[in-house]
């Protein structure tokens, strides 16, 4: 009878309550906490220069080999799984365990991860001079250097080599700068100006001017001066090719090859077993930096992934310009103009349907509405010269950030709407005694009042448009888009360009890339780099919202 | 509640007598502000205000009394027509303000609270500094000029008896202010576009006892330019501020008169016993 009335009070005094609801939070937040952690950990350590081993392996029945690499993972396996990829452990044991070892050297090995069993590892050794060559193709290089070679012949080998080596890679990184600029910037203004000539002529067809005329003749002249400018250009560019080329390096694999890699194709060498903590720190963070910074290369297996997430960026940015002025009209229209009555409740419920249709539905319309129709009718008027190649007809960053406009403009609805009836009757009624009209009144209290809540429409509206892949896939993502959509020739922002994106980036190395291994830990890094990302991007947008609420504090009271 | 307010003023050794009571008054030798024709009001069926009929005389203070839902809320929101914003509202009969029809759709309503301000029972400042909250009314008839700005907030806030405490912070923002201090801001931004009537909708019934005796003194010194009309459940109010009160009951007009005259000698038996307490 006690005991039955002391759950009864301990069950009427709202404890079990508080229990239930905090448990729910913290299983909200281990959640998230685990999820980041899981991709930041994973992520994060494909960055660190993680020692190189070299050891003997002997399988049964083969002569002994060695093998360099680094060691990635490693596995308790079952004897029946072992025994389909051909491999008999004793009778009577049950399981084994493995490695899985990055040899790198694809180039010559076929394959740059090999698991290899525990017990036929006869030896392990850390060497020092075991180097790791990242290449701008066949990924990771590990081996010994044997010596440096200059247009063939060998002018350091032994002690100094490395050294050696270290200065004449820094002289073919900088030639491979300047190339890029040229190539990127130089060339790439030609090119855009011959396109613009071979525009300009059509243009005169289209026009009916003859053949032969004053203006064919200086368009000539121009595509002449262009062309003796690439002349040069080209001749500059294999000067800086052969002076590129001079240097090689010998190299002497696991097995005892020694081959030869020109030093044009290194991006960065380092011996992660000699480094000290600090060392391995700073290569980790170069490691990171390079990622963050650089271009991919290797079908995106390689290299950084700067044009994703400056192509996520970009995209939001021109999403949030697009989508919160046209939210907040509407949203003003719907509370304070429309006359509240079916009709506007049945474009309330339309506009909150919107919100949960699927957002492959909207890259479908995109790509129908947007990109074929109004893009198709703007290249006919504005970009005929240049038909039958579409210029916004094609998907593109325009599209994209439109689509995506649309897909998020019922949250900036709903959130300035909530805000705007949140603005206290007093405070209109206030500015309309004054004399304000009632659009006076909107804007100077109203509407600035309200801009709380319009940020928040837009951070819901930022987190939801960052995460989207599905619709642009369809409006202007690409795997590998071959420029920026912001460079040095006019008008610099080309809102036509497809672009990378962060989470299709994900999905391209994670889904169809040949290399799975090389590829997992840069499926965790980009999958944290977009969460940090949009974690940004909202904080910046809390950040606003927090110094307007400071000043529109009425709201609270 | 308020009668004990009042005790305590008068317990503080304020004389209440003296300050509030003028020379007085009779309707006959007054300049009509606002009239009051046979005004009906609807809200939707409902019935609000029954053929009213009422003249307000100029610079005085007239105060409505009367128990809550009688409808004086109402009437004073029609001299400014807050009540338009309401979509339900039907009106019938005359307002005149200065011999012109308030409700004539040939006048534009945002002249019309220029001419007649209103202050509300809560202090409603705007989110912005109390300088911008003053100059406000003035911002929007598109005075800009600086220097024309800073005089008449200087002279509005010295109006509504704010300036010294106010003058060293005027970039502030109005939210920090007290309760009282916020009301007389509001008082402040709206004779700052110098009204020709100042409606007053209970404007101290939020307030604390010296707040709402510094209002008070406030309405006293403000009749000497503008007509008032105060609406207020405190009758002790009412006698103090008020040259002419009108009694409303259930939408209808019980009694209109000189405050004195209705105080001491109401004509009507509903005026006394409301006044003296038997019901509202």
């Amino acid at each position: 009878m006690s005991q039955r009335s002391s759950i009864k009070t301990w069950f009427n005094s709202g404890k079990p309550w508080v229990w239930l609801n905090a448990g729910a939070v913290s299983i909200s937040l281990v959640m998230v906490v685990g999820l980041i952690g899981l991709i930041a950990v994973r992520g994060l350590s494909h960055f660190w220069p993680a020692d190189i081993m070299e050891l003997t392996y002997q399988e049964p029945g083969q002569p002994a080999e060695v093998l360099i690499g680094e060691r990635v993972d490693h596995e308790t396996v079952p004897a029946a799984r072992l025994a389909l990829s051909g491999v008999q452990l004793p009778e009577g044991q049950e399981f084994a365990q493995r490695t899985l070892l990055k040899v790198g050297n694809r180039d010559y090995f076929g394959l740059d991860f090999r698991w290899i069993n525990d017990p036929w590892i006869t030896d392990i050794r850390y060497p020092d001079g075991i180097m790791a060559i990242e290449r701008r193709e066949w990924g990771n290089f590990y081996g010994y250097l044997v010596s440096v070679k200059q247009e063939g012949e060998v002018v350091a080998s032994g002690e100094g080599a490395y050294q050696e080596f270290l200065q004449r890679l820094e002289r073919s990184n900088e030639l491979m700068r300047q190339i890029k600029a040229l190539e990127k910037d130089e060339i790439g203004k030609i090119n855009h100006g011959l396109e613009e000539i071979r525009l300009e002529k059509r243009r005169l067809q289209m026009d009916d001017v003859p053949e032969g005329t004053l203006p064919y003749q200086e368009l000539e002249e121009q595509k002449q001066q262009l062309n003796d400018r690439y002349a040069k250009l080209r001749e500059e560019l294999s000067d800086l090719y052969q002076a590129l080329n001079r240097d090689q390096i010998m190299v002497r694999m696991s097995d005892g090859r020694e081959v030869e890699i020109p030093l044009a194709k290194i991006v960065q060498v380092y011996k992660p077993n000699g480094m000290g903590i600090t060392e391995k720190f700073g290569q980790y963070f170069h490691h990171v930096w390079e990622f963050v910074s650089g271009e991919p290369r290797e079908a995106n297996t390689e290299g950084g992934i700067f044009p994703a997430i400056f192509g996520t960026v970009m995209m939001v940015i021109i999403m949030s310009i697009l989508v919160t002025p046209f939210g907040v009209i509407a949203a003003v229209y719907l509370k304070e103009y429309a006359r509240q009555g079916p009709v506007v409740r049945l474009i309330r419920i339309a506009v909150n349907n919107l919100a949960g249709v699927p957002s492959i539905v909207y890259g479908v319309f995109g790509l129908g509405f947007f990109v074929y129709f109004i893009g198709g009718s703007i290249d006919e008027i504005f970009f005929q010269a240049k038909l039958p190649s579409p210029t916004f007809g094609s998907p593109g960053l325009l599209w994209a950030s439109l689509t995506l406009a649309i897909l998020t403009v019922p949250v900036v609805i709903v959130a300035t709407e909530e805000g705007l009836s949140r603005i206290p009757r007093a405070i209109r009624e206030g500015s309309l005694a004054l004399g304000a009209t009632k659009a006076e009144t909107l804007w100077r209290t109203v509407l600035p009042m309200a801009a709380p809540a319009m940020m928040t429409g837009l951070i819901l509206a930022v987190a939801r448009a960052a995460g989207e892949v599905a619709p642009l896939m369809m409006v202007g993502v690409v795997k590998l888009a071959p420029a920026l959509p912001v460079d040095n020739i006019a008008p610099y922002l080309h809102l036509d360009r497809q672009f990378m994106h962060l989470g299709f980036h994900i999905y391209d190395v994670g889904f169809q890339s040949p290399n799975v291994e090389a590829a997992r830990p840069l499926v965790y890094a980009t999958a944290f780099l977009l969460v940090l990302i949009i974690v940004v991007l909202n904080l910046a947008a809390i950040g606003i919202r927090n110094r307007l609420r400071e000043t529109y504090k009425a709201t609270e009271s | 509640m308020q009668a004990v307010n009042e005790q305590k003023n008068v317990a503080r050794g304020i004389d209440i007598e003296s300050m509030t009571r003028g020379p007085r008054v009779s309707l006959a030798d007054e300049t009509i502000c606002l009239e009051v024709k046979d005004f009906n009001l609807f809200y939707g069926e409902k019935q609000a205000l029954h053929g009213i009929n009422m003249q307000i005389p100029k610079n005085r203070v007239t105060a409505f009394i009367g128990p809550s839902g009688c409808g004086k809320s109402t009437l004073l929101r029609c001299f400014n027509r807050m009540n338009d914003l309401i979509d339900t509202v039907k009106m019938d009969g005359h307002l005149l303000l200065d011999r012109m029809e308030i409700n004539s759709p040939s006048v534009n309503v945002a002249d019309l609270r220029r001419q007649v301000g209103m202050v509300f029972q809560k202090p409603n400042p705007f989110p912005k500094s109390i300088y911008e909250n003053v100059a406000y009314g003035l911002r929007l008839q598109g005075v800009n000029d600086r220097a024309t700005l800073d005089k008449v907030v200087e002279k509005s806030l010295k109006g509504a008896a704010l300036w010294d405490e106010v003058k060293d912070r005027l970039h502030e923002s109005a939210m920090g202010m007290s309760g009282g201090q916020q009301q007389r801001l509001v008082i402040a931004r709206a004779i700052a576009i110098e009204p020709e009537v100042l409606l007053l909708d209970e404007p101290a019934s939020a307030l604390d006892p010296l707040s709402t005796l510094k209002i008070e003194e406030l309405i006293y010194e403000l009749k000497e330019k503008y007509t008032i009309v105060i609406v207020t459940h405190n009758m002790q109010q009412a006698a103090r501020v008020s040259d002419y009160t009108a009694f409303l009951y259930m939408g209808e007009l019980i009694e209109f008169g000189a405050t004195d005259e209705l105080f001491t000698n109401p004509a009507k038996k509903q005026t006394e016993d409301y006044i003296t307490g038997r019901y509202g």
